[in-house]
């Protein structure tokens, strides 16, 4: 086969499964925002009527909130956390690629079913961090039945899935030039201005990235939520995809919930648009002139 | 070779139908799961056709037949919820006439009213596998335990709520009911008051008024008030999972339910041979006008719509409701079987579990007005789970609650009026 179409022949299979499990899905969606299908009968095209009865929609705006406070409280802790972890796993101490793996693991795990069966065992009221709790002589807490808590139950699963975050920090990490540090050593600085005025800067377009990353699968969760607590309690955890999900398959809406599945597109873009406006205030690349 | 071609000559000869290949879907336990997949290696072989099992539990069922019934992938025989007839099939069409194929499936093993259960719009959409219906289950160990008689009224749950906190611990109730359960607790209580069921079908409007339900949710709350149930915020600290995989059931702390009668076995296996669960006449509330027993086709039979071989797909349901071996091998796995063939052969052999057995029998025999099957539209599923939670958790007033759901159910309905 001739080399330039080597390439393509390599590409072909990606492509097509974009196409067929991404694109067309992605623009059939868009029409289906538009329309009444009931997943049953034909789509019926009743124009920009979804996205009006949003508006009303009480659920919706519960949702959305929920979705949003999830987000914000989930991405900075999962970040801090992974960073925080490849700083200690950027020290070399004896065994270090056995930690690096062993955190890595709840990355590979974590998004499986089977991972938030485990946690809804290990949090729920006999579980085992209310056994360590009543143990040390705590009361026990109510993870699941609490609306706040069982958010932030939710919250922590995916704050202990920051192995993939982590990597990419340690990559960073690994990167910074090791003379920058000795120069300030040698000018009197601590360990916590080197890591504040030299790694951080350093590392602000990595930051930058799993920001966006994280920012995008927060607001795509759907298996914590869905085995954990079923959206419940006072639908406290029940995030956009999971009403996405139940207007489609439950209650046979497929319009509506294409017209929901939009507006979280759109407000996936518009924040990750005010993440890259603001980036140019706070990330500093290779060369940059900024002082 | 002479072997084999006269083996498959008389499998094709035995059946009406050609050899075919068929997919057959269902929810269920792990039970079911065996004894059907049992059934169909020999309803299958005997009558020359080859089908390929796909089942589930009961989370994510629905789902899962919408979607394929959107993308028309259905499989050829599916077990269908009664309470989604008028979702998938609202003027009739969106399963196979199985009158079509009276000829191959042996209808008079039914009775008219059973078929009707399986109508839509005058289309025998699918065949009623069994009679289901709530019923209180008591864990009569318990009960035995701290000397009490097993209920017969509310009046005795409630009286047992202190009993089995001073005896056996403040974590012990007679009772649970949360979620779905105190759905069923709420209407069952106002039914029982008024002899109405929820949805009125002629008009397709909830049949109470507002004081009519604001006295069942006052039921609810007595109960909670009275420490006979476990309070919403409780039970949800156990997380998204059902009473029968929590161990407050299995080690006994909890001492009754209200369940399908079918569901017998998933509750009472996880408790042990040394506790036994039985099931009980509908407890009732003063002044009650009916049982209000809450009863239904269970499952159906059904064949696609989009069936190649709906001949071959009805030669399997035949056989799986009215062959001799398959009826045995299937047993009570499906509850007690509506099939009169059926019910007779378990029934003589001493097949049906007789908690089983006895649970189905006060279903049968109960008394209450006909059952909508909107009662279990997921709309109006989630008008009263929200509304009742909210009640639970003190966001909301009864009265704000009842009103609510009488709009938000009403609402839903809308789309159903002719």
């Amino acid at each position: 086969m001739e080399s330039r179409f080597l390439g393509l022949a390599y590409l072909t299979p990606y492509i097509i499964g974009l196409l067929v499990f991404t694109m067309i899905p992605f623009l059939a969606s868009l029409y289906l925002s538009f329309t009444d299908y009931t997943l049953i009968n034909s789509p019926v095209w009743i124009g920009l009527e979804n996205f009006r009865d949003l508006l009303d929609d009480r659920t919706f705006k519960r949702s959305l909130n929920v979705t949003l406070l999830y987000v914000f409280l989930t991405v900075p802790l999962k970040l801090a956390f992974a960073l925080f972890i490849a700083v200690i796993l950027n020290y070399r101490l004896r065994g270090i690629g056995l930690f690096r793996t062993a955190y890595y693991v709840p990355s590979i795990l974590g998004g499986s079913i089977a991972i938030a069966v485990l946690w809804r065992y290990i949090f729920a009221d006999a579980g085992l961090v209310n056994l360590v709790l009543t143990s040390i002589g705590l009361d026990p807490i109510n993870w699941f039945g609490d609306p706040v808590n069982a958010l932030f139950t939710l919250a922590l699963l995916r704050t202990w899935q920051f192995g993939s975050a982590m990597v990419i920090f340690l990559a960073a990490l690994q990167a910074v030039d090791k003379s920058l540090y000795e120069a300030a050593a040698i000018d009197g600085a601590n360990k916590w201005h080197s890591f504040w005025h030299i790694t951080m800067p350093l590392i602000t377009p990595v930051i930058f990235f799993n920001l966006i990353m994280q920012m995008v699968q927060a607001f795509q969760e759907f298996n914590g939520p869905y085995v954990i607590t079923g959206g419940g309690p006072l639908r406290s955890t029940y995030l956009l995809p999971l009403y996405i999900y139940d207007e489609a398959f439950k209650n046979f809406n497929m319009g509506y919930a294409s017209a929901i599945a939009w507006v979280l597109f759109v407000i996936i873009m518009i924040l990750t648009l005010v993440a890259f406006w603001s980036s140019k205030k706070w990330v500093y690349y290779a060369g940059d002139k900024r002082s | 070779m002479k072997l084999l071609s006269t083996t498959i000559l008389a499998g094709v000869l035995a059946t009406g139908a050609q050899a075919e290949t068929l997919r057959m879907s269902w929810w269920g336990g792990d039970a079911r799961h065996a004894q059907t997949q049992e059934a169909l290696n020999y309803c299958g072989p005997k009558l020359g056709h080859e089908v390929a099992a796909e089942f589930t539990g009961w989370s994510g069922h629905q789902e899962r037949i919408t979607t394929q019934i959107a993308g028309r992938t259905e499989a050829d025989i599916m077990q269908i919820n009664w309470p989604w007839l008028p979702l998938f099939s609202r003027q009739g069409d969106g399963f196979a006439d199985l009158r079509d194929y009276a000829d191959i499936i042996d209808l008079s093993q039914f009775s008219e009213a059973q078929l009707a259960g399986g109508e839509m719009n005058g289309v025998l959409n699918g065949i009623p596998v069994s009679t289901t219906g709530r019923v209180f289950f008591f864990n009569k160990t318990n009960f035995d335990k701290v000397g009490l008689p097993i209920p017969q009224t509310w009046d005795d749950v409630i009286a047992a709520a202190p009993v089995f906190r001073e005896q056996l611990g403040e974590d012990h109730y007679p009772f649970e009911a949360a979620g779905l359960n105190a759905i069923f607790l709420v209407s069952g209580a106002v039914t029982q008051a008024t002899g109405k069921d929820l949805i009125d079908n002629e008009t397709m409007t909830v049949a109470w008024t507002e004081e009519e339900l604001l006295e069942g949710i006052r039921f609810y709350e007595n109960l909670v008030e009275s420490g006979a149930i476990r309070s919403w915020r409780q039970v949800a600290g156990e997380g998204n999972i059902e009473l029968f995989e929590m161990r407050p059931w299995s080690d006994g702390r909890i001492a009754g339910t209200f369940e399908w009668d079918s569901a017998y076995a998933k509750y009472a296996d996880p408790l042990g041979a040394d506790q036994e669960l039985v099931p009980v006449p509908m407890l009732t509330i003063g002044g009650s006008v009916t049982e209000g027993t809450y009863s239904k086709p269970s499952m159906l039979f059904s064949i696609s719509q989009h069936s190649e071989h709906p001949e071959a797909a009805a030669e399997i349901i035949n056989c799986l409701l009215n062959d001799p071996e398959a009826i045995e091998i299937l047993g009570d796995s499906r509850g007690v079987p509506a099939s009169k063939v059926a019910f007779d052969l378990l029934q003589g052999g001493d097949l049906i579990n007789e908690n089983v057995a006895a649970a189905n029998a006060l279903v049968l025999n109960g008394s209450g007005p006909i059952v909508s099957p909107f009662n279990e539209h997921p709309r109006v599923r989630d008008a009263f789970a929200d509304n009742l939670e909210g009640v639970a958790y003190g966001q909301i007033s009864a009265e704000d609650a009842a009103a609510d759901i009488i709009s938000s159910i009403n609402r839903a309905l809308r789309q159903f009026r002719s």
